[in-house]
Formats: C-alpha cells, sequence, structure tokens
C-alpha cells in the first residue's frame, strides 16, 4: 500500500506538514486511511495552526480513495454490459447445456462436482474444444490429465471430412488456440493467474481472439491441502483464489469452469470438497456422477442462478424441460 | 431577553402533526417474507442462512420494491419511487436475472389493473402491445434507480463507504433522487481473508493494524455516519451453516434442534434458550449494530407448482426481535409468497 511519503512525488499537496500530522494519529499509508475515522481526523485538523493545509491533504486522499474501489453503475448499464459482453458458451454436452439453459456463462464461475471418473475432465476437454474454435482458452491442470488427443478427436467428430490437410490446418488452428500449464501448488496458480491478469490487461480492447475460457481441473487438489482444521491460512487462500477468479472472469469476460472433487458427507452420501465456506464462491455447481453398472451418466443442479432451490437432484421428469435440475448426459456423446 | 425564551416556548407543531410528517417521509416498510415487523430508515435487518436459502432473492425484490414508483400513468406499482443501493461483496449478482424479475413485477402489476377493469382475452393482449412501450420506459426509469458496485475485497469495501456520503450528494443535487435502501450481499465475504491477514509486527505503536475487529469497527463507524446524514435501511445478508446434531466440528456449537422450534405453539423458549442455531462469526462490532435479524434456510419440501415448476419452500424466523413464529414462503419470479 501507498506510503504517504511516496505519494508527494504525484501529490504535493501531501507534504511534510501534512504527513507529520497524519503520523502523529497513527497514519502511514493510504490503507491506514481506510481503518481511521476521517471526520475525527478532519477535526483535529481543525484545532491545528495550519488547519487549511492539512483539510486540503485529507481531501486529496479521499480522492485517491475514491480511485480504489469499482465504479458505480446502474443497472441500465449493467444490463448494457451483460448483454454485449457476457454471452454464453455452450459445452458441446446436450444434458448439461440443457440443465444450464444454453451453456457457461462468461463472467461467472460454474463448478463442475464429482467422484472420480464421473466424466468431469472429459467435460472440460470437450468444453475447451468447442470454445476453442473461436477463442483462446487456457487450461491450468493439476493432474496431468489434459489430452490433446482426446481434443482432437472431439474436433475431429464435428468437421466435415473434406481434404486432409484442410482438417491438419483446421486442427492446428484450434489446437494453439488451447494453453495448457501445469500447477501443482496454489501459489504457483496466483502467479499464472497474476500473469493472466497483466496480459488480459493489455489485450482487452484489441480485435483478434480473445481468451474467453478458464479451466482449472482440478481446484481441489490445490486447496484441500491447505485446509487444516484449526488454520485460517488455507480458508484464506481459497477465498482470494476465489474472488481473483471471480474478478478476472468479470472484468475481463471470461467463462470459469472449475472442478472440484467430492468427499464423505453426512449419512454415507458424497458431498462437494472444500467446505461450506467454498459454496459462496461459485455461481453456478453442477453435480457429475456415474451408476457404474449401468454406465448411465448423470448431472443434477446443486445452485444456478436462476433457480431458488439448494437441493440436489429431484425425481426427474424427462430431460426434455430446462425446469428440470437432473437428467442424463453423455461425456463423450 | 424574555421574549427570546418565550420564543423558545411557542410550538412549532402538535405530536400528531409530527407523526403524520414523519410517517409519510419515512414510512414503515413491509416486504414479504418480512411482513411481521415493521421496518423503517434506520434500522439494520441481517438476513442469516446457509448457502442457497434465497437470502439475496430477498434482497432483490426488497430493491425492486423499492425502485418501482407508486403510481405510474395510473397503474398502481405500489413501490416506493426510491433508489436503491446494491454492494455486492459477494460478486454474484446476477443482473439478467434482476431485470427478469423487474420485468415480472411490472407486467403483473400492470396486468392485475387492467384485469379489474374486465377485459375480454383478446382485449387484454391488445392493451398489453399496447403497454410495452410504457413498460418500457418505466423499466428503464426503474434501472436508473439501481445503483451497484461490487468489492473484491475490504479495502474496496472501505473506500466504496467513504467516498459514498459524497456520491450520494451529487446524486440528490443532479437527479434529484433520495436513496431508501442500502443492500450488502454479504457482510461476512471477507471473514477468512480479513482474519488471516495479520498482524505483522507494525513499526510504529499508534498505528492500527488491519485485521478483523479494526476493519469490521470500521465499516459500522462508517456506515452509521451515513445513516445520520442520509437516512436509509440497510438490509444484508450473512452466510452460516447451520449446526446440526452430526456435526463434527471441534469447536463446541451453541445449537438448538430446528424439531423443537417447529411447533409454533411451544412454550419452551426460555431465557435459557437463547442458543442460537448457527455460529456468530462476526465480531461484536457488527453485531451490536444490526437492529433485526431473521433466519432462513430452504426445506426439502416442494410445492408443486404445475406440472414442470417445482418451487422450494422456505423457512423464516425472526431472531431479533425474537418472534416465537415459523413462516413458510416459496419464491417465483413474481416475488415471494407466503405460504403460513
Amino acid at each position: 500500500m501507498a506510503r504517504l511519503a511516496n505519494l508527494e512525488t504525484e501529490y504535493p499537496v501531501l507534504d511534510s506538514t501534512v504527513r507529520n500530522f497524519c503520523a502523529s494519529h497513527g497514519i502511514f499509508s493510504v490503507e491506514d486511511f481506510l481503518i481511521h475515522d476521517l471526520y475525527m481526523l478532519a477535526a483535529f485538523a481543525e484545532q491545528n495552526n495550519s488547519s487549511e493545509r492539512l483539510k486540503e491533504g485529507i481531501a486529496q486522499v479521499l480522492s485517491i480513495i475514491d480511485d480504489m474501489h469499482q465504479p458505480w453503475l446502474n443497472g441500465m448499464e449493467l444490463l448494457e454490459d451483460a448483454k454485449r459482453n457476457k454471452h454464453v458458451f455452450p459445452t458441446g454436452i446436450q444434458g448439461i447445456d440443457l440443465l444450464l439453459g444454453g451453456g457457461i456463462r462468461v463472467g461467472q464461475l460454474t463448478e463442475l462436482v464429482g467422484p472420480s471418473s464421473s466424466g468431469k475432465t472429459q467435460v472440460c476437454l470437450r468444453t475447451a474444444s468447442n470454445v476453442a474454435r473461436n477463442h483462446m482458452v487456457l487450461y491450468l491442470d493439476t493432474g496431468n490429465s489434459f489430452s490433446p488427443q482426446r481434443i482432437a478427436y472431439f474436433l475431429g467428430k464435428t468437421i466435415n471430412p473434406s481434404s486432409a490437410q484442410a482438417k491438419n490446418q483446421f486442427l492446428q488452428k484450434v489446437m494453439s488456440n488451447i494453453s495448457c500449464h501445469s500447477v501443482f501448488d496454489i501459489f504457483a496458480m496466483f502467479d499464472v493467474l497474476h500473469q493472466l491478469e497483466s496480459y488480459l490487461r493489455c489485450q482487452d480492447g484489441r480485435g483478434g481472439c480473445q481468451m474467453r475460457l478458464l479451466i482449472v481441473d482440478s481446484i481441489s487438489s490445490l486447496i484441500s491441502p491447505l485446509l487444516g482444521s484449526s488454520s485460517t491460512q488455507g480458508r484464506a487462500l481459497m477465498t482470494s483464489t476465489g474472488y481473483l477468479l471471480k474478478k478476472l472472469a468479470h472484468q475481463h469476460n471470461l467463462a470459469v469452469l472449475i472442478i472440484n472433487h467430492t468427499v464423505g458427507g453426512e449419512g454415507g452420501y458424497s458431498k462437494p470438497a472444500l467446505g461450506d465456506s467454498w459454496k459462496c464462491i461459485p455461481h453456478s455447481r453442477l453435480f457429475l456422477s456415474c451408476d457404474r453398472g449401468s454406465n448411465n451418466y448423470n448431472v443434477s443442479i446443486l445452485r444456478h442462478p436462476s433457480m431458488a432451490s439448494g437441493k440436489a437432484a429431484r425425481p426427474s421428469c424427462r430431460g426434455d424441460t430446462v425446469s428440470s435440475s437432473h437428467g442424463p448426459y453423455q461425456p463423450s456423446g | 431577553m424574555g421574549s427570546h425564551a418565550k420564543a423558545w416556548l411557542v410550538e412549532d407543531e402538535s405530536a400528531r402533526e409530527m407523526l403524520d410528517r414523519v410517517l409519510t417521509e419515512r414510512p414503515f416498510l413491509l416486504l414479504p417474507p418480512l411482513h411481521r415487523v415493521p421496518l423503517r430508515v434506520g434500522n439494520v435487518v441481517e438476513l442469516v442462512g446457509p448457502s442457497s436459502s434465497s437470502k439475496t432473492h430477498i434482497l432483490i425484490q426488497a430493491a425492486i420494491t423499492c425502485i418501482l414508483p407508486k403510481l405510474w400513468k395510473g397503474v398502481s406499482y405500489g413501490g416506493l419511487g426510491h433508489s436503491a443501493m446494491f454492494i455486492d461483496l459477494d460478486c454474484r449478482f446476477d443482473v439478467l436475472r434482476f431485470s427478469e424479475l423487474l420485468n415480472h413485477r411490472i407486467m403483473e402489476a400492470a396486468n392485475g389493473s387492467s384485469s379489474k377493469v374486465g377485459c375480454h382475452q383478446k382485449d387484454s393482449e391488445a392493451q398489453f402491445e399496447r403497454m410495452k412501450p410504457y413498460n418500457e420506459e418505466l423499466f428503464a426509469l426503474c434501472m436508473k434507480r439501481f445503483l451497484y458496485i461490487r468489492c473484491y475485497d475490504s479495502s474496496e469495501f472501505l473506500a466504496t463507504l467513504k467516498t459514498l456520503h459524497y456520491r450520494l450528494q451529487k446524486e440528490r443535487e443532479v437527479h434529484g433522487v433520495n436513496v431508501h435502501l442500502l443492500l450488502i450481499d454479504s457482510i461476512g465475504a471477507f471473514h477468512w481473508v480479513d482474519r488471516g491477514s495479520s498482524s505483522f509486527p507494525l513499526e510504529y505503536d499508534n498505528r492500527k493494524s488491519w485485521h478483523l475487529q479494526n476493519v469490521s469497527e470500521a465499516v459500522v463507524q462508517e456506515i452509521r455516519r451515513l445513516l445520520l446524514v442520509h437516512p436509509m435501511l440497510v438490509m444484508a445478508t450473512k452466510a452460516v451453516v447451520l449446526g446440526n446434531k452430526y456435526s463434527t466440528n471441534e469447536l463446541t456449537w451453541n445449537y438448538r434442534k430446528w424439531s423443537a422450534v417447529d411447533n409454533p405453539y411451544s412454550r419452551n423458549i426460555t431465557s435459557s434458550d437463547q442458543q442460537l442455531p448457527y455460529r456468530e462469526y462476526m465480531p461484536a462490532a457488527w453485531q451490536s449494530f444490526v437492529t433485526h435479524r431473521i433466519l432462513v434456510r430452504a426445506t426439502d419440501d416442494d410445492l408443486v407448482n404445475g406440472e414442470h415448476q417445482n418451487n422450494s419452500i422456505y423457512l423464516l424466523k425472526w431472531l431479533l426481535p425474537p418472534l416465537n413464529s415459523l413462516d413458510k414462503f416459496t419464491v417465483r419470479d413474481t416475488g415471494v409468497f407466503i405460504l403460513s
């Protein structure tokens, strides 16, 4: 946080008189101003000899503080931004797209929860192959599960059999839109995300192929090791990760897809990992499951902005109505 | 001197006149499902509940009630006609959903008034088409009264609060609108981050460190100051985890089983029973600032409403002031509906 001394060159009002006055009240940086009572400070400034100077200084700091928060928007501006930028990307899997009302939405975090081998990575690869046709994709892989062959397979199924060379060119183009990074701990992920943030800040506004999808497979393997029983740092890191992802999603118009695994819950059924503090982070949560015997894959909604419901699967109506919160899906279909 | 002193004793208005004036300028709000206790500006209402218990939906419906006008082009919408501010600390607000709900409320009010006149089906459809440009105009008017900001951490939240006074003054001067409602979703969002962000030893003694207590006190102080100059109703959501008998958390939780509370006629609520069914984690500064507290949660029941519509049923309980009743309500696009 900027120390007041360093701000003097940019804002000459914050000279040594102002700084000494602030130091006498225990304020050394702009951050300190945030937790201090500015009205009391102004009252003290009033009684001081150089009260005009001090009050100018406080006014200057207030205008610096005014730049520290996001801009206020009204409903119409928000709506315009949503309609213009916050599109929906179909995953390519019919059952999931139906439940999500079209697909995953830009600006939101969609979480896929499921036990092992329930098709979560397949859904990610499928979505990546879909979005990569026209946009760039960043795939953060924590368990070496990224498979270029699978992506090529999904792409191969959907293009018309033209010449082998054209097919190859198409594959090259789409595959080059996908960046895959391996991250094995949370700090490496923070690193990548901060680099991504700087990259996107330069990219936004320029034309051409923009990044529109970020996949983290899986976030639980990065965060679970941090969540001990008495540590607050783990939860603080988890919350910070969530907010960084939300910031990237909203400000740079990315759709974020995150994978979470399950742990045993009460009564023997499985529940999403990462605990209750994580529940407030994703916008939408889908629960994937696979019935091994019949090889039936099922997906149900745990949370969605348009659903005022907190439950898992309901007795299924056949998946032709959008309001059903449960349905079959084919990860490789 | 004597005449000056006497001038002090001349009355400005009688008590009745004052009551009339205050009640028109600062009306009581009865927002479903919080209809049991009338709310006024200056109240700080906390909606407590586990994740996905419709807390944000209640806030949104309150905002829509606030921004809709009372009467517009002959149709009564039953709103307040004031601005509402939404501070999104959860960063999960969905504006498309919000605009859907606003449209539903506008159309319902418009249809409601036309059906009172006794139109036939065709007439009401034609009237709907005729009303469309008015509805769009009203929609734009209402959306402009909804002010939104998101904060990604506590510094942004505090920066927002500190500069809010000047912004509100500017709004008042430029647009002539008063903000009546301040919504915060959700107040405990940065709890873990602030707790974790610790106390590095600071070099100077009188410097306040950035930890949970100080941040919370600063937030409460700023909102208090704001309420003095811009009287508003403050509503905040807070996500908690409800205790249950299977909880294996090593912290001892004070909890009370829901079953004991389900019987609204039970007289078992004694002063020793003032244990909360959840663990309170907000610092004391915030807890003492709250004037009204409500607990909501989802039940496993559904209200079957036609073939494909299954609406969840929610339970609501007033914790402050403590009322001995449980309300059931359901949530639909046109608002919140009390079931019992």
